[in-house]
């Protein structure tokens, strides 16, 4: 099945949306009021540039490599995460983790006969710390409805399908733990190094809807939703 | 004109260096639940708001981890910080949670955390 | 053209579910005994826990970033870290105060933006009154571009 079907270009405007106009309005009285300073949300937009899927996938190649580190991420996934350079108490700019996504990080890691995949029924709850901001899909209503209840079918239209025998767990994160997915190493990575194998570990993979195959190291190609006015990478 | 004074400081003053929810660590007391144990999710009215799943309620699953000590996210979302309880992890067989999943699937599971007012011995 | 075809069919199976056969009950302002425990559950219920609930499949889809978008996670992150609120109360407000039609009906981000402006009203950090004069004067600035 194709996924090459057209999106309509988001619309050549310089209109201001709603949307825009309350942000901006939000956020100068936030500061005039001395709430947060200027300062403060250069700090937090710098701070969320810096996060992606790299040392999520970095941890998983890891614990490949090396039983014993396994044995710690899923024990401790905070202590774990130092070794991939997130440290979920002090690398955010509060000091004390980002106030959405808390500080206990555990790691879910499949066996044969296991297979973990995440959700959160409630919101969107996602390890953004060590994963990135969530993909689009994840925070629809509609994969929060789904996972949960008819996991097979829902993971069958990300293009996987398990043996019925084996286990799939959904993890609903609607506390304070945020989870990642320790893969199966897959067959034909032997004698592989370590950033080769974190190269096939893709945020679909940690979240759970993919799994790490030798040659694919991008997450499926799916329809993207253009922006109007789309954050501006260049800092 | 009646204008209530917010402490902004409580948070940052607690888990500074320490982080959430290791800043809640020591405050809940005895955990009442332990691995292995079987529990049935209470139906406790859920007004105005809750984090307990309403597929959960009445369901029987078994705690496979005490994961934290933290205010349950009922109070904590009023800002109500200062009774915590210990959160589970309690694991379900999908087959418990829904009548119309598959035999051919029957190992599946779902796993979802609780605090522990919501939890009762089975 | 065999693509323009294809694109037609597309559409019109996206279009006839717009016309649903619906049967309407009325019932503004009802009687207490007109309100069963089944349906006191369902208007008082938490608009976030969706888990189990029917739906249909999707085409899953990837979005670009708005940079409101951005700026909007980064204002509420920063209302929290400076202690204006926690992020459980921030979900709260966002996924359950704001009730069952917007919860549904506004963008993702556009619930948590309206959270960010509503607790700044709520806390008297700001009055309602200066909430409406700032957006008044930014969209003036907007315009004068």
């Amino acid at each position: 099945m194709s996924d090459e079907h057209q999106h309509p270009p988001a619309p050549m405007v310089d209109e201001v949306s709603d949307f825009e106009v309350l942000e901006a309005a939000v956020r100068e009285l936030a500061i005039e009021k001395g709430l947060f300073s200027a300062e403060d949300h250069r700090r937090w937009t710098e701070y969320v540039h810096t996060l992606g899927p790299l040392p999520a996938a970095r941890l998983v190649a890891k614990a490949w490599l090396d039983p014993a580190y396994k044995e710690l991420a899923v024990r401790d996934g905070v202590k774990a995460s130092l070794d991939v350079g997130v440290d979920w108490i002090n690398s955010p700019p509060t000091g004390f983790g980002t106030p959405s996504d808390y500080c206990n990080l555990r790691v879910l890691a499949d066996t044969p006969t296991v297979k973990h995949v995440v959700v959160c029924t409630l919101c969107s709850c996602y390890p953004r710390p060590i994963l990135g901001q969530s993909p689009e899909w994840y925070r629809t209503p509609n994969y929060r409805r789904r996972l949960v209840r008819w996991p097979r079918q829902v993971l069958a239209e990300f293009g996987l399908q398990l043996d019925p025998a084996i286990e799939i767990r959904v993890a609903d994160s609607n506390q304070k733990t945020r989870y990642i997915v320790l893969p199966v190493r897959p067959e034909g990575t032997e004698g592989w190094s370590e950033e080769q194998l974190a190269e096939i570990v893709t945020r679909d993979c940690l979240i759970g809807v993919a799994v790490p195959k030798p040659g694919v190291t991008a997450n499926t190609k799916r329809p993207v939703r253009p922006a109007v006015h789309p954050v501006d990478h260049h800092h | 004109m009646s204008k209530i004074e917010h402490d902004r400081s409580h948070h940052a003053e607690k888990a500074t260096g320490i982080g959430d929810p290791q800043c809640f660590h020591g405050e809940a007391g005895p955990a009442k639940f332990k691995v292995g144990d079987r529990v049935r999710i209470k139906n406790l009215p859920d007004l105005f708001y809750t984090r307990c799943q309403v597929y959960t309620r009445g369901a029987i699953g078994m705690v496979t981890e005490a994961v934290y000590e933290s205010p349950a996210a009922e109070d904590e979302a009023w800002d109500n910080t200062e009774s915590p309880e210990w959160f589970y992890s309690v694991v379900f067989r999908q087959q418990e949670l829904w009548p119309d999943y598959p035999d051919l699937y029957a190992n599946d599971t779902v796993e979802t955390e609780f605090s522990e007012r919501w939890l009762e011995a089975v | 053209m065999s693509q323009s075809t294809r694109e037609q069919v597309m559409r019109h199976l996206e279009a006839v579910g717009y016309l649903q056969p619906a049967l309407h009950k009325p019932q503004q302002a009802p009687y207490p005994d007109e309100i069963d425990h089944s349906l006191y559950r369902a208007y008082t219920r938490s608009a976030h826990d969706v888990g189990g609930e029917p739906d249909t499949p999707m085409t899953w889809e990837e979005k670009e970033e708005e940079q409101w978008e951005l700026n909007t996670f980064a204002t509420c992150e920063c209302l929290a870290w400076r202690g204006v609120w926690n992020a459980e109360e921030r979900r709260r407000r966002q996924n359950v105060d704001l009730g069952q039609t917007q919860y549904l009906g506004l963008p993702y981000y556009g619930r948590w933006l309206l959270t960010a402006a509503r607790i700044l009203v709520d806390k008297q950090h700001v009055t309602l009154t200066e909430l409406v004069s700032k957006i008044d004067e930014v969209k003036s600035r907007y315009e004068q571009n």
